[in-house]
């Protein structure tokens, strides 16, 4: 299993290396277009060949990180927050707080994740922000659930019960001994769920086309739609953007399996 | 009573933040279809565009209860939303409730095979349920396609009817499309792992151990035990399955609801948009009422909690 952690690790590494680099070298997706190399097969110039226009696919891959490395970061920090203060007050408190917390994630969760995705993309227009958003608050009923069931499991708990006694505040109960100590890895596996699922959701709508990233730009999702129907094009042009779409999200399962274990060991 | 109030509450709230989030939205949805001043003022009146969400929601639910969905603005201008969503939700339940049958029982009965046990296949499971549903319904296709045009190339097969007609219904492709959504986007795996960790606590169990020592059959016992996680495993991955429609009718050009989601919010049609996330969320609201009433009835002691 361990072996299965250390992929999942490396893989995310070269996704934030890849998306480091796009970050310092510009990608001009226009001035890249050179029809004579159209198509090309892999070479020391072109490593992954080039598209139908011509242009570098392994540079078009690395550049395609920035649509989703940063929301997807920023899908998992929002979550994580709304989670964090919706779950912990509904599980200390209980009572009406916590049922009202709790119908208010339940409301959310009855619309389907994807269709309320969609809704914000219509409603809002299809930035890559906006797709964060939206996934951030789809996403966010699972983990206020998750952890308004472990607060509310340790709230009664002798380590808490003793803390009380000795006069802690609630404040530091709640949000070092339940909350860090030990919601901690909880939260790191969702976030890292959430990740993996705005990739998902990031590189489907680029994919489907009319909503997500538009071309020129790319996405690992419309690299794949352009190339989809071209006839003795470079396979890699496909296969590229497929596979690192596959091994990234594997990537995050097996480090969430990992981070399950290391959590119940 | 509990899950009846619950239903009918979440199904509420659903509407009311749809209605919220169109509200809060800049500008709104007369001003994708007239410019004259005195016609929008018309038409805000007539849609009930100055109201409240709360207003908005209650008018919505008022005209729902009498089978009204309202009117579609740009999908079929005019056309009854009722009349769009219903033969269109018929189609689409039918892949979605394949697709459940498909990996409930794939992951059901691997996890009989490998619970408590080292086994390649979990690993290979996880493997390819990662794989997305549009991806795997494009690479499905795409060889599916390459391979019959080998094959008739070599004079082995004539041209099957849906060849090249990406939007003509077939019986393979709908076959297709609930394989796809029944395993792609990690569905496959989520309920093979969560079987077998059901399937392991419940061989824990200290009736499974008398009933062992009987020298009886435990495999009902199992099953039966089963059912009630099951039933909620099944409830959640319904709303996921939702979700996953609008993907592989999209991708597969199945004329069901979840394309037609897709055009509608394409096309700003918030009114379709609006009846087909009812819809969603009463199914969703549905599925979980089935699955608390499954629950119940299988395990006595959660009558005796309530």
């Amino acid at each position: 299993m361990r072996r299965g952690v250390l992929l999942g690790g490396l893989l995310l590494s070269l996704v934030l290396l890849a998306w480091a680099v796009s970050l310092l070298v510009a990608y001009d997706a226009v001035s890249d277009v050179d029809i004579s190399r159209a198509s090309a097969l892999p070479s020391l110039g072109h490593l992954l060949g080039t598209d139908h226009l011509g242009r570098d696919v392994s540079w078009r891959l690395i550049t395609a990180t920035l649509s989703f490395v940063g929301p997807g970061l920023v899908a998992c920090i929002l979550a994580a927050l709304l989670s964090i203060c919706a779950g912990a007050l509904a599980g200390w408190y209980g009572g009406w707080i916590g049922e009202g917390f709790r119908y208010l994630f339940t409301v959310i969760s009855a619309i389907p994740r994807f269709v309320l995705v969609l809704l914000v993309c219509s409603i809002y227009g299809s930035t890559v922000w906006n797709i964060a958003l939206a996934s951030a608050l789809a996403y966010s009923p699972k983990m206020v659930e998750s952890i308004y069931n472990r607060i509310a499991y340790f709230r009664v708990a002798e380590f808490v019960l003793a803390a009380e006694a000795h006069g802690v505040h609630p404040r530091r109960i709640l949000s070092y001994h339940l909350v860090w100590v030990n919601c901690r890895y909880l939260i790191f596996r969702h976030m890292l769920t959430l990740f993996s699922y705005f990739l998902l959701v990031e590189t489907t709508l680029s994919f489907i086309g009319g909503f997500g990233v538009v071309e020129p730009q790319p996405s690992w999702g419309n690299m794949i739609a352009f190339e989809w129907g071209v006839r003795d094009g470079n396979p890699w042009a496909t296969f590229a953007p497929a596979i690192a779409i596959w091994a990234v999200i594997l990537g995050c399962a097996l480090l969430v399996e990992g981070i399950r274990e290391d959590e119940h060991a | 009573m509990r899950p009846c109030v619950s239903f009918f509450a979440t199904l509420v709230g659903a509407i009311f933040l749809a209605q919220l989030l169109l509200w809060l939205a800049p500008g709104d949805a007369a001003d994708i279809v007239a410019n004259d001043p005195k016609l929008r003022e018309a038409l805000v009146q007539e849609w009930g565009l100055d109201q409240s969400p709360l207003q908005r929601t209650l008018i919505f639910l008022g005209h729902a209860i009498q089978g009204d969905l309202g009117t579609s603005l740009t999908y079929r201008p005019g056309a009854s939303v009722t009349g769009l969503v219903l033969p269109a939700s018929i189609r689409s339940l039918g892949l979605l409730l394949g697709a459940l049958l498909v990996s409930l029982v794939t992951g059901v009965g691997i996890a009989f095979h490998t619970a408590g046990r080292k086994s390649w296949l979990r690993r290979m499971i996880q493997i390819g349920s990662v794989v997305p549903v549009f991806l795997l319904a494009y690479a499905s296709m795409t060889l599916l396609n390459e391979w019959t045009f080998s094959l008739m190339q070599a004079e082995v097969i004539s041209r099957p009817g849906w060849f090249a007609l990406p939007d003509q219904d077939s019986f393979l492709k709908t076959c297709l499309a609930i394989l796809v959504l029944g395993v792609g986007s990690s569905a496959l795996t989520e309920i093979h792992v969560a079987s077998e960790q059901e399937l392991q606590r419940i061989r824990r169990s200290k009736f499974i151990d008398a009933a062992r020592a009987r020298g009886a059959n435990t495999t009902p016992h199992l099953f039966w035990n089963l059912l009630g996680p099951l039933t909620t495993l099944a409830s959640n991955r319904a709303a996921f399955f939702l979700g996953g429609l609008i993907i592989i009718e999209k991708v597969l050009h199945v004329n069901g609801v979840g394309a037609m989601l897709w055009q509608a919010c394409r096309l700003r049609d918030y009114p379709l948009a609006l009846g087909i996330t009812f819809v969603a969320a009463a199914l969703v609201c549905a599925a979980r009422l089935a699955g608390d009433i499954v629950r119940v009835t299988v395990d006595p002691r959660l009558r005796a909690q309530r």
